[in-house]
Protein backbone atom coordinates (compact mmCIF):
# COMPACT_ATOMS: atom_id res chain seq x y z
CA UNK A 1 0.00 0.00 0.00
CA UNK A 2 1.50 3.50 -1.16
CA UNK A 3 2.30 5.63 1.60
CA UNK A 4 1.15 9.02 2.33
CA UNK A 5 3.66 11.10 2.14
CA UNK A 6 4.43 12.69 6.37
CA UNK A 7 5.10 15.99 4.92
CA UNK A 8 0.90 16.12 3.59
CA UNK A 9 -0.20 14.74 7.21
CA UNK A 10 2.22 17.23 9.20
CA UNK A 11 0.87 20.11 6.87
CA UNK A 12 -2.79 19.25 7.63
CA UNK A 13 -1.97 18.97 10.92
CA UNK A 14 -1.01 22.44 10.68
CA UNK A 15 -3.62 23.66 9.09
CA UNK A 16 -6.30 22.29 11.30
CA UNK A 17 -3.99 23.77 14.14
CA UNK A 18 -4.14 27.42 12.49
CA UNK A 19 -7.68 26.89 12.21
CA UNK A 20 -8.41 26.18 15.69
CA UNK A 21 -6.39 28.84 16.56
CA UNK A 22 -8.20 31.63 14.55
CA UNK A 23 -11.27 30.06 16.35
CA UNK A 24 -9.92 31.15 19.70
CA UNK A 25 -8.75 34.45 18.58
CA UNK A 26 -11.88 35.21 17.02
CA UNK A 27 -14.95 33.83 18.48
CA UNK A 28 -16.18 35.17 21.48
CA UNK A 29 -18.85 32.70 22.71
CA UNK A 30 -17.56 30.46 25.46
CA UNK A 31 -18.64 26.97 24.12
CA UNK A 32 -17.19 27.95 20.30
CA UNK A 33 -13.84 28.61 21.97
CA UNK A 34 -13.43 25.26 23.84
CA UNK A 35 -14.28 23.44 20.36
CA UNK A 36 -11.88 25.68 19.10
CA UNK A 37 -9.22 24.17 21.27
CA UNK A 38 -10.22 20.86 21.08
CA UNK A 39 -9.87 21.46 17.69
CA UNK A 40 -6.21 22.62 18.50
CA UNK A 41 -5.64 19.64 20.52
CA UNK A 42 -6.71 17.33 17.83
CA UNK A 43 -4.16 18.62 15.22
CA UNK A 44 -1.60 17.89 17.64
CA UNK A 45 -2.88 14.43 18.12
CA UNK A 46 -3.18 13.47 14.29
CA UNK A 47 0.61 15.06 13.82
CA UNK A 48 1.92 12.61 16.73
CA UNK A 49 -0.17 9.95 14.58
CA UNK A 50 1.67 10.43 11.53
CA UNK A 51 5.17 10.88 13.47
CA UNK A 52 4.44 7.52 14.50
CA UNK A 53 3.52 6.18 10.77
CA UNK A 54 7.02 7.40 9.78
CA UNK A 55 8.89 5.61 12.54
CA UNK A 56 7.00 2.74 12.51
CA UNK A 57 6.15 3.18 16.34
CA UNK A 58 3.60 2.90 18.21
CA UNK A 59 4.41 5.62 20.82
CA UNK A 60 2.31 8.52 18.36
CA UNK A 61 -0.84 6.27 18.98
CA UNK A 62 0.09 6.08 22.51
CA UNK A 63 0.18 10.12 22.96
CA UNK A 64 -3.02 10.22 20.98
CA UNK A 65 -4.67 8.51 23.46
CA UNK A 66 -3.27 10.53 26.02
CA UNK A 67 -4.42 13.63 24.45
CA UNK A 68 -7.41 12.57 24.01
CA UNK A 69 -7.87 11.59 28.06
CA UNK A 70 -6.59 14.90 28.31
CA UNK A 71 -9.21 16.98 26.04
CA UNK A 72 -11.83 14.56 27.77
CA UNK A 73 -11.02 16.24 31.52
CA UNK A 74 -10.66 19.88 29.88
CA UNK A 75 -13.37 19.78 27.73
CA UNK A 76 -15.58 18.22 31.56
CA UNK A 77 -14.14 20.98 33.74
CA UNK A 78 -14.82 23.33 31.40
CA UNK A 79 -18.04 22.89 31.22
CA UNK A 80 -18.62 23.00 34.54
CA UNK A 81 -16.92 26.23 35.23
CA UNK A 82 -19.12 27.69 31.59
CA UNK A 83 -22.57 26.58 33.87
CA UNK A 84 -21.15 28.35 36.62
CA UNK A 85 -20.32 31.37 34.75
CA UNK A 86 -23.61 31.24 33.22
CA UNK A 87 -25.42 30.77 36.33
CA UNK A 88 -23.70 34.28 37.30
CA UNK A 89 -23.99 36.26 33.68
CA UNK A 90 -26.67 35.02 31.78
CA UNK A 91 -24.25 35.28 28.66
CA UNK A 92 -21.83 32.95 27.38
CA UNK A 93 -20.36 36.06 25.97
CA UNK A 94 -16.58 35.67 26.99
CA UNK A 95 -15.67 39.93 26.87
CA UNK A 96 -18.52 40.15 29.80
CA UNK A 97 -16.25 38.10 31.99
CA UNK A 98 -14.49 41.64 32.04
CA UNK A 99 -14.56 42.27 35.99
CA UNK A 100 -10.56 42.46 36.18
CA UNK A 101 -8.33 45.08 34.73
CA UNK A 102 -5.10 46.52 34.97
CA UNK B 1 10.93 -2.15 37.24
CA UNK B 2 13.02 -3.60 39.87
CA UNK B 3 12.27 -2.25 43.69
CA UNK B 4 14.89 -0.05 43.68
CA UNK B 5 13.29 1.81 40.66
CA UNK B 6 10.71 1.82 43.06
CA UNK B 7 12.26 3.23 46.17
CA UNK B 8 13.53 6.07 43.57
CA UNK B 9 9.75 7.63 43.05
CA UNK B 10 8.92 6.56 46.21
CA UNK B 11 8.42 10.69 46.76
CA UNK B 12 5.57 10.26 43.57
CA UNK B 13 3.94 7.14 44.98
CA UNK B 14 3.74 8.12 48.19
CA UNK B 15 1.86 11.65 47.02
CA UNK B 16 -0.16 9.52 44.64
CA UNK B 17 -1.07 7.23 47.57
CA UNK B 18 -2.40 9.98 49.46
CA UNK B 19 -4.44 11.68 47.00
CA UNK B 20 -6.23 7.97 47.34
CA UNK B 21 -6.48 7.99 50.61
CA UNK B 22 -7.52 11.56 51.27
CA UNK B 23 -10.64 10.98 48.70
CA UNK B 24 -11.56 7.68 50.44
CA UNK B 25 -11.27 9.66 54.07
CA UNK B 26 -13.40 11.70 52.32
CA UNK B 27 -16.06 9.17 51.15
CA UNK B 28 -16.51 8.19 54.51
CA UNK B 29 -16.09 10.81 57.04
CA UNK B 30 -15.77 14.78 56.31
CA UNK B 31 -14.08 17.04 58.47
CA UNK B 32 -11.91 19.86 57.50
CA UNK B 33 -9.03 19.34 60.28
CA UNK B 34 -8.81 15.83 59.60
CA UNK B 35 -8.45 16.36 56.03
CA UNK B 36 -5.92 19.22 56.46
CA UNK B 37 -3.89 17.21 58.73
CA UNK B 38 -3.60 14.17 56.54
CA UNK B 39 -2.65 16.36 53.73
CA UNK B 40 -0.13 17.81 55.60
CA UNK B 41 1.38 14.31 57.20
CA UNK B 42 1.71 12.80 53.66
CA UNK B 43 3.97 15.83 52.72
CA UNK B 44 5.75 15.56 55.46
CA UNK B 45 6.42 11.88 54.20
CA UNK B 46 6.95 12.32 51.19
CA UNK B 47 9.25 14.71 52.12
CA UNK B 48 11.01 12.37 54.44
CA UNK B 49 11.16 9.56 51.64
CA UNK B 50 13.27 12.11 49.30
CA UNK B 51 16.39 10.83 50.88
CA UNK B 52 15.62 7.41 50.63
CA UNK B 53 14.99 7.66 47.30
CA UNK B 54 18.33 9.74 46.65
CA UNK B 55 20.05 6.46 48.14
CA UNK B 56 19.39 4.44 45.07
CA UNK B 57 21.44 6.86 43.19
CA UNK B 58 20.73 8.57 40.16
CA UNK B 59 18.78 6.02 37.83
CA UNK B 60 16.06 6.41 35.20
CA UNK B 61 13.20 4.52 36.16
CA UNK B 62 11.54 3.08 32.48
CA UNK B 63 12.44 5.56 29.86
CA UNK B 64 9.64 7.81 31.80
CA UNK B 65 11.12 9.25 34.62
CA UNK B 66 14.56 9.72 36.26
CA UNK B 67 15.06 9.98 39.45
CA UNK B 68 18.30 11.70 40.25
CA UNK B 69 19.44 14.90 42.74
CA UNK B 70 18.25 17.48 40.82
CA UNK B 71 14.70 15.83 40.62
CA UNK B 72 14.52 14.74 44.21
CA UNK B 73 15.49 18.57 45.37
CA UNK B 74 13.00 20.07 43.45
CA UNK B 75 10.43 18.03 44.66
CA UNK B 76 11.32 19.09 47.99
CA UNK B 77 11.36 22.69 47.10
CA UNK B 78 7.44 21.49 45.93
CA UNK B 79 6.60 19.97 49.08
CA UNK B 80 7.58 22.42 51.38
CA UNK B 81 5.40 25.28 49.32
CA UNK B 82 2.66 22.85 48.88
CA UNK B 83 2.77 22.33 53.36
CA UNK B 84 3.27 25.97 53.28
CA UNK B 85 -0.05 26.48 51.12
CA UNK B 86 -1.88 24.16 52.68
CA UNK B 87 -1.73 25.70 56.07
CA UNK B 88 -2.71 28.91 54.53
CA UNK B 89 -5.29 27.15 52.91
CA UNK B 90 -6.70 25.96 56.42
CA UNK B 91 -6.43 29.53 57.47
CA UNK B 92 -8.43 30.95 54.52
CA UNK B 93 -11.01 28.41 54.34
CA UNK B 94 -11.95 28.31 58.32
CA UNK B 95 -14.10 31.07 58.11
CA UNK B 96 -15.69 30.28 54.44
CA UNK B 97 -19.09 28.13 54.45
CA UNK B 98 -19.19 25.43 51.94
CA UNK B 99 -17.69 22.43 51.11
CA UNK B 100 -13.57 22.69 52.10
CA UNK B 101 -12.07 19.53 52.10
CA UNK B 102 -11.74 18.99 48.33
CA UNK B 103 -9.19 21.31 48.33
CA UNK B 104 -6.55 19.68 49.61
CA UNK B 105 -7.06 16.63 47.22
CA UNK B 106 -6.61 18.57 44.91
CA UNK B 107 -3.35 20.51 46.01
CA UNK B 108 -1.92 17.28 46.46
CA UNK B 109 -2.61 15.86 43.10
CA UNK B 110 -1.38 19.46 41.94
CA UNK B 111 1.53 18.79 43.73
CA UNK B 112 2.15 15.30 42.06
CA UNK B 113 1.64 16.91 38.75
CA UNK B 114 5.00 19.63 39.71
CA UNK B 115 6.85 16.54 40.93
CA UNK B 116 6.58 14.39 37.90
CA UNK B 117 7.15 17.19 35.57
CA UNK B 118 10.69 17.67 37.57
CA UNK B 119 11.15 13.63 37.35
CA UNK B 120 10.13 13.30 33.62
CA UNK B 121 12.74 12.38 31.09
CA UNK B 122 10.00 11.81 28.30
CA UNK B 123 7.46 13.86 26.44
CA UNK B 124 4.99 11.69 27.60
CA UNK B 125 5.70 12.56 31.22
CA UNK B 126 6.30 15.80 30.73
CA UNK B 127 2.59 16.63 29.34
CA UNK B 128 0.96 14.03 32.09
CA UNK B 129 2.53 15.86 34.53
CA UNK B 130 1.66 20.07 33.02
CA UNK B 131 -2.00 18.39 32.95
CA UNK B 132 -2.42 17.16 36.12
CA UNK B 133 -0.94 20.20 37.38
CA UNK B 134 -3.01 21.98 35.25
CA UNK B 135 -6.38 20.62 35.26
CA UNK B 136 -5.98 20.27 39.09
CA UNK B 137 -5.21 24.47 39.38
CA UNK B 138 -8.72 25.17 36.97
CA UNK B 139 -10.74 23.94 39.72
CA UNK B 140 -8.67 25.13 42.35
CA UNK B 141 -8.45 28.42 41.13
CA UNK B 142 -12.33 28.72 41.30
CA UNK B 143 -13.00 26.56 43.96
CA UNK B 144 -14.91 29.13 45.98
CA UNK B 145 -17.12 29.86 43.03
CA UNK B 146 -17.10 33.51 43.52
CA UNK B 147 -17.90 35.46 40.32
CA UNK B 148 -14.19 36.69 40.36
CA UNK B 149 -13.12 32.76 40.85
CA UNK B 150 -15.27 31.44 38.38
CA UNK B 151 -13.83 34.01 35.66
CA UNK B 152 -10.31 33.66 36.82
CA UNK B 153 -10.50 29.63 36.25
CA UNK B 154 -12.10 30.02 32.83
CA UNK B 155 -9.54 32.48 31.70
CA UNK B 156 -6.81 30.21 32.98
CA UNK B 157 -8.61 26.78 31.38
CA UNK B 158 -8.72 28.03 27.41
CA UNK B 159 -5.30 29.82 28.19
CA UNK B 160 -3.76 27.09 29.65
CA UNK B 161 -5.45 24.44 27.36
CA UNK B 162 -4.20 26.67 24.40
CA UNK B 163 -0.65 26.60 25.72
CA UNK B 164 -0.74 23.02 25.98
CA UNK B 165 -2.42 22.51 22.41
CA UNK B 166 1.46 24.73 21.45
CA UNK B 167 3.33 22.32 23.38
CA UNK B 168 1.74 19.37 22.11
CA UNK B 169 2.38 20.52 18.36
CA UNK B 170 6.08 21.17 19.05
CA UNK B 171 6.35 17.58 20.95
CA UNK B 172 5.08 15.96 17.71
CA UNK B 173 7.09 17.97 15.36
CA UNK B 174 10.42 17.63 17.25
CA UNK B 175 9.17 13.45 16.87
CA UNK B 176 8.38 13.49 13.49
CA UNK B 177 11.95 14.75 12.73
CA UNK B 178 14.05 12.81 15.14
CA UNK B 179 11.63 9.82 15.84
CA UNK B 180 12.22 9.29 19.99
CA UNK B 181 10.54 11.12 22.78
CA UNK B 182 12.91 10.94 25.34
CA UNK B 183 14.87 13.73 26.37
CA UNK B 184 18.67 12.20 26.30
CA UNK B 185 18.20 10.85 22.98
CA UNK B 186 16.56 13.70 21.24
CA UNK B 187 19.88 15.90 22.54
CA UNK B 188 21.62 13.05 20.82
CA UNK B 189 19.61 12.85 17.66
CA UNK B 190 19.32 16.63 17.38
CA UNK B 191 22.79 17.65 17.95
CA UNK B 192 23.60 17.88 14.34
CA UNK B 193 20.16 18.52 12.84
CA UNK B 194 18.81 21.58 12.50
CA UNK B 195 16.19 20.97 10.23
CA UNK B 196 13.39 24.00 10.15
CA UNK B 197 10.77 21.40 11.32
CA UNK B 198 12.60 20.99 14.62
CA UNK B 199 13.61 24.10 15.13
CA UNK B 200 9.92 24.99 14.50
CA UNK B 201 8.71 22.31 17.45
CA UNK B 202 11.21 23.04 20.04
CA UNK B 203 9.95 26.70 19.56
CA UNK B 204 6.17 25.94 20.36
CA UNK B 205 7.71 23.18 22.86
CA UNK B 206 9.06 26.19 24.10
CA UNK B 207 6.25 28.97 24.01
CA UNK B 208 3.62 26.19 25.37
CA UNK B 209 5.93 26.31 28.83
CA UNK B 210 6.49 30.05 28.39
CA UNK B 211 2.69 30.19 29.11
CA UNK B 212 2.99 28.11 32.00
CA UNK B 213 5.12 30.27 33.27
CA UNK B 214 3.88 33.48 32.46
CA UNK B 215 6.21 35.13 30.19
CA UNK B 216 6.32 37.95 28.15
CA UNK B 217 4.38 38.01 25.41
CA UNK B 218 2.20 35.02 26.90
CA UNK B 219 1.38 36.41 29.83
CA UNK B 220 -1.95 37.91 30.01
CA UNK B 221 -3.39 35.83 31.96
CA UNK B 222 -1.51 36.20 35.40
CA UNK B 223 -2.40 39.22 36.29
CA UNK B 224 -6.19 38.22 36.18
CA UNK B 225 -5.87 34.49 38.16
CA UNK B 226 -3.29 36.23 41.06
CA UNK B 227 -5.95 38.62 41.32
CA UNK B 228 -9.16 36.04 40.84
CA UNK B 229 -8.15 32.79 42.77
CA UNK B 230 -8.03 32.55 46.62
CA UNK B 231 -5.03 33.94 48.25
CA UNK B 232 -3.39 30.30 48.99
CA UNK B 233 -4.27 28.81 45.35
CA UNK B 234 -2.32 32.03 44.38
CA UNK B 235 0.81 31.30 46.25
CA UNK B 236 0.30 27.98 44.77
CA UNK B 237 0.50 28.91 41.20
CA UNK B 238 3.34 31.55 41.67
CA UNK B 239 5.46 28.75 43.21
CA UNK B 240 4.62 25.68 42.85
CA UNK B 241 3.66 25.39 38.93
CA UNK B 242 6.52 27.58 38.18
CA UNK B 243 9.10 25.41 40.14
CA UNK B 244 7.85 22.67 38.05
CA UNK B 245 7.74 24.05 34.59
CA UNK B 246 10.90 25.74 35.29
CA UNK B 247 12.58 22.85 36.20
CA UNK B 248 11.90 20.32 33.24
CA UNK B 249 12.40 23.41 30.85
CA UNK B 250 15.68 23.59 31.96
CA UNK B 251 16.58 19.97 32.33
CA UNK B 252 14.97 19.67 28.85
CA UNK B 253 16.44 22.45 27.29
CA UNK B 254 19.84 22.07 29.13
CA UNK B 255 20.26 18.33 27.66
CA UNK B 256 18.95 19.38 23.77
CA UNK B 257 21.49 22.52 24.47
CA UNK B 258 20.05 25.97 24.07
CA UNK B 259 23.29 27.38 22.63
CA UNK B 260 23.45 25.15 19.39
CA UNK B 261 20.29 26.27 18.19
CA UNK B 262 20.95 29.98 17.16
CA UNK B 263 17.28 30.75 16.52
CA UNK B 264 16.40 29.66 20.18
CA UNK B 265 18.72 31.45 21.52
CA UNK B 266 17.85 34.45 20.01
CA UNK B 267 13.29 33.81 20.94
CA UNK B 268 14.96 33.04 24.93
CA UNK B 269 16.68 36.30 24.90
CA UNK B 270 14.48 38.47 23.56
CA UNK B 271 11.62 36.43 25.70
CA UNK B 272 13.85 37.04 28.91
CA UNK B 273 14.63 40.80 27.93
CA UNK B 274 10.91 41.73 27.46
CA UNK B 275 9.82 39.71 30.59
CA UNK B 276 12.30 41.85 32.68
CA UNK B 277 10.94 45.29 31.19
CA UNK B 278 7.33 43.95 30.56
CA UNK B 279 6.84 42.88 34.12
CA UNK B 280 8.58 45.67 35.96
CA UNK B 281 6.97 48.87 33.65
CA UNK B 282 3.69 47.31 33.74
CA UNK B 283 4.35 46.37 37.96
CA UNK B 284 4.59 50.60 38.30
CA UNK B 285 0.91 51.09 36.53
CA UNK B 286 -0.80 48.25 39.72
CA UNK B 287 -3.02 50.04 42.32
CA UNK B 288 -3.82 46.30 43.29
CA UNK B 289 -1.28 44.47 45.59
CA UNK B 290 -2.06 41.10 43.72
CA UNK B 291 -1.68 42.34 40.17
CA UNK B 292 1.77 44.41 41.53
CA UNK B 293 2.61 41.32 42.39
CA UNK B 294 1.98 39.15 39.61
CA UNK B 295 3.74 41.17 37.25
CA UNK B 296 6.80 41.07 39.50
CA UNK B 297 6.35 37.88 38.95
CA UNK B 298 6.57 37.93 35.29
CA UNK B 299 10.13 39.68 35.52
CA UNK B 300 11.33 37.47 37.79
CA UNK B 301 10.67 34.67 35.82
CA UNK B 302 12.67 37.27 33.60
CA UNK B 303 15.40 37.13 35.46
CA UNK B 304 15.76 33.37 35.49
CA UNK B 305 16.08 33.39 31.93
CA UNK B 306 18.84 35.24 31.91
CA UNK B 307 20.89 31.84 34.27
CA UNK B 308 19.09 29.34 31.84
CA UNK B 309 20.72 30.93 29.28
CA UNK B 310 23.92 30.87 30.35
CA UNK B 311 26.09 27.79 29.74
CA UNK B 312 28.31 26.74 32.54
CA UNK B 313 28.25 25.07 36.06
CA UNK B 314 26.89 27.79 37.78
CA UNK B 315 24.27 28.58 35.31
CA UNK B 316 21.92 25.18 37.21
CA UNK B 317 23.02 26.54 40.92
CA UNK B 318 21.94 29.84 39.86
CA UNK B 319 18.36 29.12 38.98
CA UNK B 320 18.16 26.25 41.86
CA UNK B 321 18.91 28.91 44.04
CA UNK B 322 16.76 31.76 42.62
CA UNK B 323 13.37 29.26 42.03
CA UNK B 324 14.58 28.64 46.06
CA UNK B 325 14.20 32.36 47.20
CA UNK B 326 11.69 33.02 44.92
CA UNK B 327 9.41 30.23 46.29
CA UNK B 328 10.32 31.00 50.00
CA UNK B 329 9.47 34.65 49.38
CA UNK B 330 6.43 34.86 47.11
CA UNK B 331 4.79 32.37 49.54
CA UNK B 332 5.58 34.49 52.21
CA UNK B 333 3.73 37.66 50.28
CA UNK B 334 0.67 35.55 49.60
CA UNK B 335 0.54 33.99 53.44
CA UNK B 336 0.38 38.19 54.52
CA UNK B 337 -2.39 38.01 51.87
CA UNK B 338 -3.91 35.54 53.09
CA UNK B 339 -4.34 37.09 57.03
CA UNK B 340 -4.29 40.57 55.59
CA UNK B 341 -7.11 40.53 53.23
CA UNK B 342 -10.29 41.09 54.23
CA UNK B 343 -14.00 40.82 52.72
CA UNK B 344 -13.40 43.26 50.09
CA UNK B 345 -11.95 43.18 46.48
CA UNK B 346 -8.77 40.98 46.22
CA UNK B 347 -5.54 42.79 47.22
CA UNK B 348 -6.48 45.90 47.23
CA UNK B 349 -4.05 48.55 49.19
CA UNK B 350 -6.45 49.74 51.21
CA UNK B 351 -5.90 46.71 53.11
CA UNK B 352 -1.92 46.76 53.32
CA UNK B 353 -2.56 50.91 54.46
CA UNK B 354 -0.90 50.89 57.85
CA UNK B 355 -0.80 47.35 58.35
CA UNK B 356 2.23 48.00 60.36
CA UNK B 357 0.49 49.87 63.02
CA UNK B 358 -2.08 47.61 63.02
CA UNK B 359 -0.39 44.46 62.96
CA UNK B 360 3.03 44.77 63.29
CA UNK B 361 5.05 41.16 62.61
CA UNK B 362 3.06 40.66 60.24
CA UNK B 363 3.59 44.06 58.32
CA UNK B 364 7.77 42.59 59.11
CA UNK B 365 7.12 39.75 57.27
CA UNK B 366 5.89 41.50 54.02
CA UNK B 367 8.59 43.65 54.26
CA UNK B 368 11.37 41.29 54.26
CA UNK B 369 9.17 39.55 51.60
CA UNK B 370 9.30 42.96 49.28
CA UNK B 371 13.03 43.53 50.36
CA UNK B 372 14.07 39.93 49.15
CA UNK B 373 11.57 40.60 45.53
CA UNK B 374 13.66 44.20 45.28
CA UNK B 375 16.88 42.08 45.84
CA UNK B 376 18.06 44.40 48.80
CA UNK B 377 21.08 42.74 50.97
CA UNK B 378 20.60 40.47 53.79
CA UNK B 379 17.88 38.84 51.81
CA UNK B 380 17.15 35.97 50.02
CA UNK B 381 16.51 37.78 46.70
CA UNK B 382 19.89 39.55 47.24
CA UNK B 383 22.10 36.31 46.77
CA UNK B 384 19.86 34.97 44.16
CA UNK B 385 20.13 38.13 42.15
CA UNK B 386 23.72 37.85 42.70
CA UNK B 387 24.29 34.24 41.55
CA UNK B 388 22.14 35.22 38.37
CA UNK B 389 24.24 38.02 37.58
CA UNK B 390 27.75 35.72 38.10
CA UNK B 391 26.03 33.21 36.11
CA UNK B 392 24.94 35.51 32.80
CA UNK B 393 28.41 37.34 33.33
CA UNK B 394 30.11 34.06 33.18
CA UNK B 395 29.00 33.39 29.81
CA UNK B 396 29.60 37.20 28.48
CA UNK B 397 25.39 37.65 28.02
CA UNK B 398 26.37 41.55 28.36
CA UNK B 399 23.28 42.70 26.87
CA UNK B 400 21.21 40.24 29.47
CA UNK B 401 22.93 41.10 32.48
CA UNK B 402 22.67 44.70 31.52
CA UNK B 403 18.58 44.45 30.99
CA UNK B 404 18.50 42.14 34.17
CA UNK B 405 20.21 45.32 36.34
CA UNK B 406 18.00 48.18 35.20
CA UNK B 407 15.07 46.43 35.23
CA UNK B 408 15.45 45.38 39.25
CA UNK B 409 16.35 49.12 39.54
CA UNK B 410 13.03 49.96 38.37
CA UNK B 411 11.69 47.15 40.17
CA UNK B 412 12.74 48.64 43.64
CA UNK B 413 10.48 51.74 43.42
CA UNK B 414 7.03 49.55 43.06
CA UNK B 415 8.37 47.20 46.26
CA UNK B 416 9.49 50.21 48.21
CA UNK B 417 6.61 52.21 47.98
CA UNK B 418 4.20 49.38 49.02
CA UNK B 419 6.63 49.20 51.43
CA UNK B 420 5.94 53.38 52.57
CA UNK B 421 2.00 52.60 51.88
CA UNK B 422 2.36 50.08 55.06
CA UNK B 423 4.17 52.23 57.56
CA UNK B 424 1.87 55.15 57.16
CA UNK B 425 -0.44 56.21 59.59
CA UNK B 426 -3.68 54.20 58.70
CA UNK B 427 -7.14 56.50 58.01
CA UNK B 428 -9.97 56.00 60.65
CA UNK B 429 -11.62 53.95 58.65
CA UNK B 430 -8.99 51.13 58.34
CA UNK B 431 -10.70 47.31 58.62
CA UNK B 432 -10.62 45.55 61.37
CA UNK B 433 -8.34 43.12 61.60
CA UNK B 434 -8.75 39.63 64.00
CA UNK B 435 -5.50 38.71 65.28
CA UNK B 436 -3.69 35.98 63.29
CA UNK B 437 -3.85 32.18 64.02
CA UNK B 438 -0.38 30.53 66.11
CA UNK B 439 -0.60 28.45 62.66
CA UNK B 440 -0.22 31.36 60.53
CA UNK B 441 1.83 32.83 62.07
CA UNK B 442 4.37 29.95 62.65
CA UNK B 443 4.35 29.39 58.95
CA UNK B 444 5.22 32.92 58.21
CA UNK B 445 7.43 33.36 60.97
CA UNK B 446 9.31 30.04 59.37
CA UNK B 447 9.01 31.47 55.84
CA UNK B 448 10.20 34.86 56.93
CA UNK B 449 13.54 33.41 58.76
CA UNK B 450 14.00 31.64 55.24
CA UNK B 451 14.34 34.31 53.58
CA UNK B 452 17.11 35.72 55.89
CA UNK B 453 18.78 32.75 56.00
CA UNK B 454 19.13 32.40 52.46
CA UNK B 455 20.42 35.95 52.67
CA UNK B 456 22.73 35.63 55.34
CA UNK B 457 24.53 32.67 55.33
CA UNK B 458 23.42 30.75 51.89
CA UNK B 459 26.82 28.04 51.77
CA UNK B 460 24.95 25.22 53.11
CA UNK B 461 22.44 25.39 50.32
CA UNK B 462 24.40 26.50 47.24
CA UNK B 463 26.50 23.10 48.74
CA UNK B 464 23.40 21.00 49.07
CA UNK B 465 22.30 22.64 45.00
CA UNK B 466 25.64 21.91 44.02
CA UNK B 467 25.86 18.22 45.26
CA UNK B 468 22.31 17.82 43.08
CA UNK B 469 22.95 19.40 40.57
CA UNK B 470 21.53 18.25 37.06
CA UNK B 471 23.72 16.08 35.29
CA UNK B 472 24.47 16.00 31.73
Amino acid sequence: MAQVPMDYGLVLAAALFVLGLAGVIVRRNIIFILLSIEIMVNASGLAFIVAGSRWRQPDGQLMFIFILTMAAVEVSLGLALVLRLYHRLKTLDIDRADRMRG
Amino acid sequence: MSGADFVGILPLAILAAAAVLVLLVLSVYRSHLLTCILTLLSLAAAAASLPVAASVGPRGVTILLISDGYALFYTGIILAATFSVTVLSYIFLRSRPGRREELYLLLLLAALGAAVLVFSSHFASLFLGLELLSSSLFVLIAYPRGILNVEAGIKYLILASVSTAFLLFGMSLVYAQLGTMEFARIAAAGRGAGGAILIAGLGLLAVGLAFKLALVPFHMWAPDIYQGAPAPVTAFVASVSKVGAFGVLLRFFRLAGVQGHGHLFLMFTLIAIASMFGGNLLALLQGNVRRLLAYSSISHLGYLLVAFLASGALSVTAVTFYLLAYTATIVAAFGVAVLVEGNGAAGAIADYRGLFWRRPWTAVVMAGALFSLAGIPLTAGFIGKFYLIGAGAGSSLWLLVLALVISSGIGVYYYLRLIVIMYLRPEQTAPETAPAPWSGSLILGALFLAILWLGVYPAPWIDMIQRNALLK
